[in-house]
């Protein structure tokens, strides 16, 4: 198959290993490919490459290798020309990439440099017919979520999109799988060194939101009824992640990196957990995607159940412990 | 007729509603537990300005004017009355400073207190009565180039914290305006009040025992001391008094009408039930009433109209404002219900304060007095 | 050393009134009118970062802003922070730009200025939300750029020292200047204005630029110059209600382990 009109993903990489929110792009990427008669492809920029099977083992095809020691840590200048070389070369159609914070920068900065079409922050991607051919329709939330927006971009190619991480879905991993590598040589001279990275610090931070598969979050209710230790026992029985609205971040009962919602963060675990939170938009369309999301609240007519797919009418201080003595015994029994 | 601000006191407006939100907010009920003088809070909000606005440029004011002075007290008593009232106290004392004083007192004290750097009290009232001044028994005795200075005084807001402690006693019977600074041998603070509301402004007495003052702490002219006082009164205590009561009822107002669009029975909002929006639309009205009473006295002062046309309006802003304050909160417990009756929620904290605004800068039965008086002059 | 700062600044939509933002389904477009609009609230961060380097080090801060004569308000309150100049560049032309296109009308403003050393910007607009004309600004004038910044500081050589967040820690990043940079709201506490300097700001001059005064090619700004165009908006509808039980505690607690396990919610 010819190499134009591929479909890309950046593979984002830390030390050499892949970021989970790049993954998240390939089942995506694969479905747009396949609608838009194409095939997918990875492209990678670090030190050395040396674990980029990890991409064919998810299911890409084909990886563009750009690798140099000097590389290791994202540069802004160089992997911003680097890419933007790259797409001028092999004329994809579609780029992805993930909103983390490097993401959120080295995908507007390729799109200054091709003069391509950007959108920020997908929720949905999909594929209509336009004049006689196909477009790539991109989704996003506008003006806290309660209005989609359709964007497109009608002449100018690529066209990219940063995808809100934690929306879509882990392929599965299918360890020996093999592809396609195609290298491009780097030449350091070539590339903008009037910002360097020197050095990339780690910090702690508490188990990420994106990343955990139970959330237990909790709302105005947990703070009035003053049940906070009960939310942190249920997240500990159930080895999930703490999380929590506004309210909860006001008092201090959580840090501003635990809040949910469209100032938050958004997430997609695998079960989410509301607890005294009546539902307000901007706060669920920071869940909505999860798999299962079961609701505690006092009022009947809380908005949160129009989204739950189970909820439970009560008072959280006569619920909760009850809940957590439940699961506790139920985890037990299951070893 | 243009009922707008002018830009820069919507933008003083806004700036003020900001600090409050952001500053304010989630201090006040800590604040009030505690009941300690928010010096932070007073330091920041003079950093700001807020202290200058009466003040002329040459002593670091701003010369922004009356209404720009009610308009920051009323924002902040949105949020947190105790700093609106603490406010209310320093303009006070700047305003006797800089109608009646000398240049040198306007020098050396004006700058300090417009900053901050040194807190005011403005003492009138004592044990025999404050309504009737006439009676007043604080003595300053003329000797050679002091005065000896005798007597007490009491309710005095901010005295338990003033650096500077303006205040009035008689020179051969006629009330004179004198200043004294803290530390003075012979002055000495006495109890603090204890109050059910406004918990963190200090309110209490001081008292002299033939403590010297040079001559040249005496403010304006012998015996002028009701006149200056009474202006003061008139232009700028009242109208912040009454700004405060105008911001206590909005503070309470919004958190009751909050309260009502999210509180459901029914299956519905109570705020859809026409009984709680007539509630609700007699709060907003007296609320707007107050607030345009409010703005026309000091807009008049801002005019220049003369102390005896500004008195009757402002007197009309004070006695409205305050029990339409004591009013509004009243309802707003009731319409929130059992949150009405805890503290967290503020509104019965409100109550409290608006309790406090009664007596301050003069009772609504001294105001009635005063408008009685001058329309049936 | 002195500095001359620019600092990109947009007038927003308040946020607590998105919601009463409506949506006319026939003609696809959005009603804004009536709803207050406020100064961007990570460009505040943006502002209070040059306003103390000035502090600092001297120099002049200018603000720029793409928008319409509404945005006159912002340009005053930038005045009443203490910005020495503030010019709006305004045209109808240029409504209904999207990213690229606002970064070519402010580069096309900014190159007017003369020398500039820094050019500071918030991390995003709470409207747009895309945080991507920073970077898109900084390719376009051929400056480098620095984004997510939570510290940064010049040194003596005359290059800054930042710390940019990324998740989890951050990268220890060097710049030589001219360079433009993105603020996150961890690297400073902004100011209110002061009573003094509101007083002062409504009798400065905002200056006001079009395309005309600009020489800019009007293919280049507003819908035209954009690559990106909606197609439709849509209101969003909430729907996966499912069973509600109450009562008893234990009793409805042991219903729902079992619904949960249907789920396949636990493991």
């Amino acid at each position: 198959m010819s190499s134009k009109n591929e479909i890309w993903i950046w593979a984002e990489q830390r030390q050499e290993r892949i970021e989970p929110s790049s993954i998240e792009l390939i089942e995506k990427g694969k479905e747009l490919a396949e609608l838009l008669s194409s095939s997918l492809a990875a492209v990678y920029i670090g030190g050395s490459g040396e674990r980029i099977e990890e991409l064919f083992e998810y299911g890409v095809p084909k990886v563009y290798l750009l690798h140099h020691p000097e590389l290791v840590l994202y540069q802004g200048g160089p992997y911003s020309i680097l890419f933007s070389r790259l797409v001028a070369k092999y004329q994809p159609q579609v780029i992805l990439m993930s909103t983390t914070y490097l993401g959120l920068e080295l995908a507007p900065r390729v799109a200054a440099l091709t003069g391509a079409g950007l959108t920020a922050h997908c929720v949905d991607l999909f594929v209509e017919r336009h004049k006689d051919g196909h477009i790539l329709v991109q989704v996003v939330p506008g003006w806290g979520g309660n209005l989609m927006v359709k964007i497109v971009c009608p002449e100018r190619r690529p066209q990219m999109a940063t995808v809100k991480a934690g929306i879509f879905e882990k392929p599965q991993r299918r360890p020996g799988a093999s592809g396609e590598v195609v290298s491009n040589p780097v030449r350091l001279d070539e590339l903008d060194w009037r910002v360097k990275a020197i050095e990339l610090i780690e910090e702690e931070e508490d188990r990420s939101l994106e990343e955990a598969d139970v959330i237990v979050c909790g709302g105005w209710g947990v703070k009035g009824a003053g049940v906070m230790d009960d939310l942190q026992k249920l997240a500990e029985t159930l080895k999930g992640a703490v999380a929590g609205t506004r309210p909860l971040v006001d008092a201090g009962l959580i840090a501003e990196n635990q809040m949910i919602g469209i100032s938050g963060k958004t997430v997609n675990p695998r079960l989410f957990i509301s607890l005294g939170a009546s539902g307000a938009s901007h706060f669920t369309t920071g869940f909505l995607k999860s798999k299962v999301i079961f609701s505690i609240d006092q009022n009947p007519n809380a908005q949160i159940f129009e989204v739950s797919d189970l909820g439970i009418v009560g008072d959280l201080k006569k619920v909760l412990p009850v809940l957590v003595d439940e699961l506790e015994r139920y985890m037990q029994s299951r070893g | 007729m243009d009922f707008n601000l002018t830009r820069e006191q919507e933008m003083l407006r806004n700036m003020v509603r900001e600090f409050a939100e952001k500053d304010l907010a989630p201090k006040a009920l800590e604040l009030d537990n505690k009941g300690e003088f928010p010096a932070d809070v007073i330091k920041k909000m003079c950093e700001l300005g807020l202290g200058g606005t009466l003040g002329k440029k040459e002593y670091g004011g701003s010369a922004m004017g009356h209404l720009a002075s009610i308009l920051s007290v009323e924002e902040i008593s949105r949020v947190y009355p105790p700093a609106g009232f603490c406010l209310e106290g320093i303009h006070s004392a700047i305003a006797l400073i800089q109608n009646a004083g000398t240049e040198e007192q306007k020098k050396n004290l004006l700058p300090r207190l417009i900053k901050g750097e040194k807190i005011p009290c403005v003492g009138v009232t004592e044990a025999t009565g404050g309504s009737d001044p006439s009676v007043m028994q604080t003595v300053a005795r003329p000797e050679g180039d002091e005065f000896v200075i005798d007597g007490r005084k009491v309710w005095i807001t901010l005295a338990p914290v003033a650096d500077i402690i303006c205040f009035l006693a008689t020179v051969d019977g006629k009330a004179t305006a004198f200043y004294v600074e803290d530390g003075t041998p012979g002055f000495e603070k006495g109890h603090r009040a204890d109050q059910v509301g406004l918990k963190s402004v200090p309110i209490g007495e001081f008292a002299f025992t033939g403590c010297r003052i040079p001559r040249s702490n005496m403010i304006g002219k012998e015996g002028g001391g009701l006149p200056a006082a009474l202006t003061v009164f008139s232009t700028v205590a009242r109208p912040n008094v009454a700004a405060i009561a105008l911001g206590v009822a909005e503070g309470a107002y919004e958190v009751a009408l909050k309260y009502c669009k999210e509180r459901k029975l029914y299956g519905a909002p109570i705020a859809n039930l026409q009984a709680i929006q007539f509630s609700l639309a007699d709060m907003s009205t007296e609320i707007e009433a107050a607030r345009w009473l409010c703005y026309y006295g000091v807009w008049k002062a801002d005019q220049g109209k003369s102390v005896r046309e500004v008195a009757v309006d402002t007197a009309r802003a004070k006695v409205f404002a305050t029990e339409v304050a004591i009013k509004t909160c009243v309802r707003a417990t009731q319409l929130m219900g059992g949150y009405g009756l805890s503290p967290e929620y503020e509104v019965i904290r409100r109550l409290q304060d608006a309790l406090e605004l009664f007596p301050a800068a003069g009772t609504s039965e001294i105001m009635r007095v005063t408008i009685g008086r001058s329309i049936t002059r | 050393m002195r500095l001359n700062i620019v600092v990109c600044i947009k007038q927003v939509p308040h946020p607590e009134h998105f919601h009463e933002i409506k949506l006319d389904p026939e003609s696809q477009t959005i009603n804004r009118r009536g709803i207050p609009a406020i100064l961007n609230p990570p460009d505040k961060h943006a502002l209070e970062e040059a306003l103390q380097l000035k502090e600092r080090y001297g120099g002049t801060i200018t603000a720029v802003s793409m928008g319409p004569p509404e945005a006159s308000q912002i340009m005053e309150e930038a005045y009443a922070l203490g910005v020495d100049r503030s010019i709006l560049l305004c045209d109808p032309l240029f409504a209904g730009a999207d990213t690229l296109a606002t970064a070519r009308a402010l580069a096309i403003g900014i190159q007017r200025l003369g020398e500039v050393d820094l050019i500071l910007c918030g991390t995003h607009s709470m409207d747009g939300a895309t945080g991507q004309v920073g970077p898109q600004l900084a390719e376009i004038l051929g400056f480098p750029f620095i984004g997510f910044v939570r510290k940064m500081e010049i040194q003596e050589r005359g290059t800054v020292l930042a710390e940019r967040t990324i998740e989890r820690g951050y990268l220890k990043v060097e710049g030589s200047l001219p360079l433009v940079l993105s603020v996150t709201k961890e690297i400073n506490t902004p100011r209110l204005p002061t009573v003094i300097g509101i007083m002062e700001a409504t009798q400065k001059e905002i200056y006001t630029w079009d395309t005309k005064e600009l020489g800019i090619d009007p293919a280049l700004v507003g819908i035209e110059g954009s690559p990106t165009r909606v197609s439709g908006i849509f209101e969003r509808r909430l729907s996966r209600k499912g069973e509600l039980l109450q009562g008893d505690p234990e009793e409805v607690i042991r219903k729902a382990i079992k619904r949960l396990r249907e789920l396949e919610a636990l493991r």
